[in-house]
């Protein structure tokens, strides 16, 4: 019994060493500042409505997480759906790679985002965002994937649905250090309808296209239909738009787009390659 | 002579069938889809860090930056010090420099790595990088 104490006394003076150490680290971390830590206007408060908040199942905080973010634009999802494209039940958890592809493989707008800026303009617009945040310390992690679905500078607290029934309530600075530790990995899922307002174009149309890798061909459409029309001076919107109209065997639909792609750049020999395939099936 | 022009005839149909399915072979390698990501990589705008940042996560890229004996940590923190100016220039030089070829094959590889030995001091390829030592 006494040799068990003995064994145990230094692990946990090390363990006591850690808190003190962290609460010292606590202690002098600078508060978060929005004027230093931003360079877009964002509102002072915003918060998405209508997230639903999910018990996760043990380790399964990246899947409930795009559950979560999924139902509340109006899937009918559930966090073993997700978990049987993303889990990895060898590690223990989801990887980052493995949260983008399970998203698009059903069929969702998916967009990595990392900083602050991107995070609360996208909380601003409404759009919930997933991120990842190590919830231990650099020597001991715990990963942990959660879903933001506000903020309030003026109160100081960053609102989250992390996988439990109570939605958990972070001070900047510290939401801040948890982030931190995840490198600041954010992931925007969105109906593709939708579109992120702190990401780039060029991102957008590779997400696009990784939707027809995916051969999720609807929801490709659907989304350079969507990027066409924020972006119509853009011809690799009527390009990709009639990709994925022809492997859908909408050959006339393909023919449109491309004709519009073709207006826009006249020159360009993709599109005129794939027009031309595209009338002789026909 | 008879013999010897049908001879030259039969020499010429085979000659010219041969012609044409090879054509026509051609013809139908090229009758395909492009896809949209290649032309994406082509043609869209790629005027950021993380998008270079992104090169250099990949795994060929990463090999031959070992290889050189050079720290792959170190060569971000290299890119990671340029400013946001010396970003663009150097994306819009690379897209000048790859007009017109692949730029997501070996072409690019070879530039990215290029770029990093430059900004190294390894190499002196570039006239728009500057040695960081």
């Amino acid at each position: 019994m006494s040799d068990t104490d003995l064994q145990l006394h230094p692990l946990r003076a090390l363990r006591l060493f850690c808190l003190l150490a962290f609460s010292w680290l606590a202690g002098c971390a600078a508060p978060f500042n929005p004027d230093e830590r931003l360079t877009v206007d964002v509102p002072p408060r915003a918060t998405v409505a209508g997230v639903p908040l999910i018990q996760q199942e043990a380790f399964y905080c990246g899947p409930t997480s795009i559950a979560m973010v999924m139902q509340w634009s109006g899937h009918d999802v559930t966090q073993d759906d997700i978990a049987s494209l993303a889990f990895s039940p060898g590690a223990g958890g989801t990887y980052l790679a493995d949260m983008i592809g399970s998203a698009r493989r059903k069929g969702q707008l998916a967009v990595e985002i990392n900083n602050f800026d991107a995070l609360l303009s996208e909380i601003g617009a409404g759009h919930p965002v997933i991120v990842f945040q190590n919830l231990g310390l650099g020597v001991a992690p715990v990963w942990h994937y959660g879903v933001v679905t506000g903020y309030d500078l003026q109160k100081d607290e960053v609102y989250l649905n992390s996988g439990q029934l109570e939605q958990m309530v972070m001070p900047f600075a510290l939401f801040e250090r948890t982030w931190r530790r995840g490198d600041f990995w954010g992931l925007v899922v969105l109906p593709p309808d939708d579109l992120p307002v702190s990401v780039s174009e060029t991102k957008v149309l590779q997400a696009a296209a990784a939707l027809e890798r995916v051969e999720q061909y609807r929801s490709a459409e659907t989304l350079y239909e969507t990027g066409a029309a924020r972006w119509p001076g853009n011809w690799l919107w009527q390009f990709g738009l009639g990709n994925a109209r022809y492997a859908q065997g909408d050959l006339r639909g393909a023919r449109q787009a491309l004709r519009q792609a073709r207006r826009i750049a006249p020159d360009i020999p993709e599109i005129r390659n794939n027009l031309a395939q595209v009338e002789s099936e026909l | 002579m008879g013999f010897f022009k049908l001879t030259k005839t039969g020499i010429a149909i085979a000659l010219s069938a041969q012609l044409m399915l090879s054509t026509t072979a051609v013809t139908m390698v090229q009758a395909e889809m492009l896809g949209t990501d290649a032309a994406i990589s082509k043609y869209a705008q790629h005027s950021d860090r993380s998008f270079l940042m992104g090169e250099l996560q990949r795994e060929e890229v990463r090999a031959q930056i070992v290889a050189l004996g050079v720290d792959p940590a170190e060569a971000e923190a290299r890119l990671a010090a340029l400013s946001d100016a010396e970003v663009a220039s150097i994306v819009t030089q690379m897209e000048n420099d790859s007009a017109g070829a692949d730029i997501i094959g070996t072409l690019f590889t070879i530039f990215i790595i290029l770029l990093v030995t430059d900004i190294l001091c390894l190499t002196r390829i570039f006239n728009f990088t500057r040695c960081v030592r």
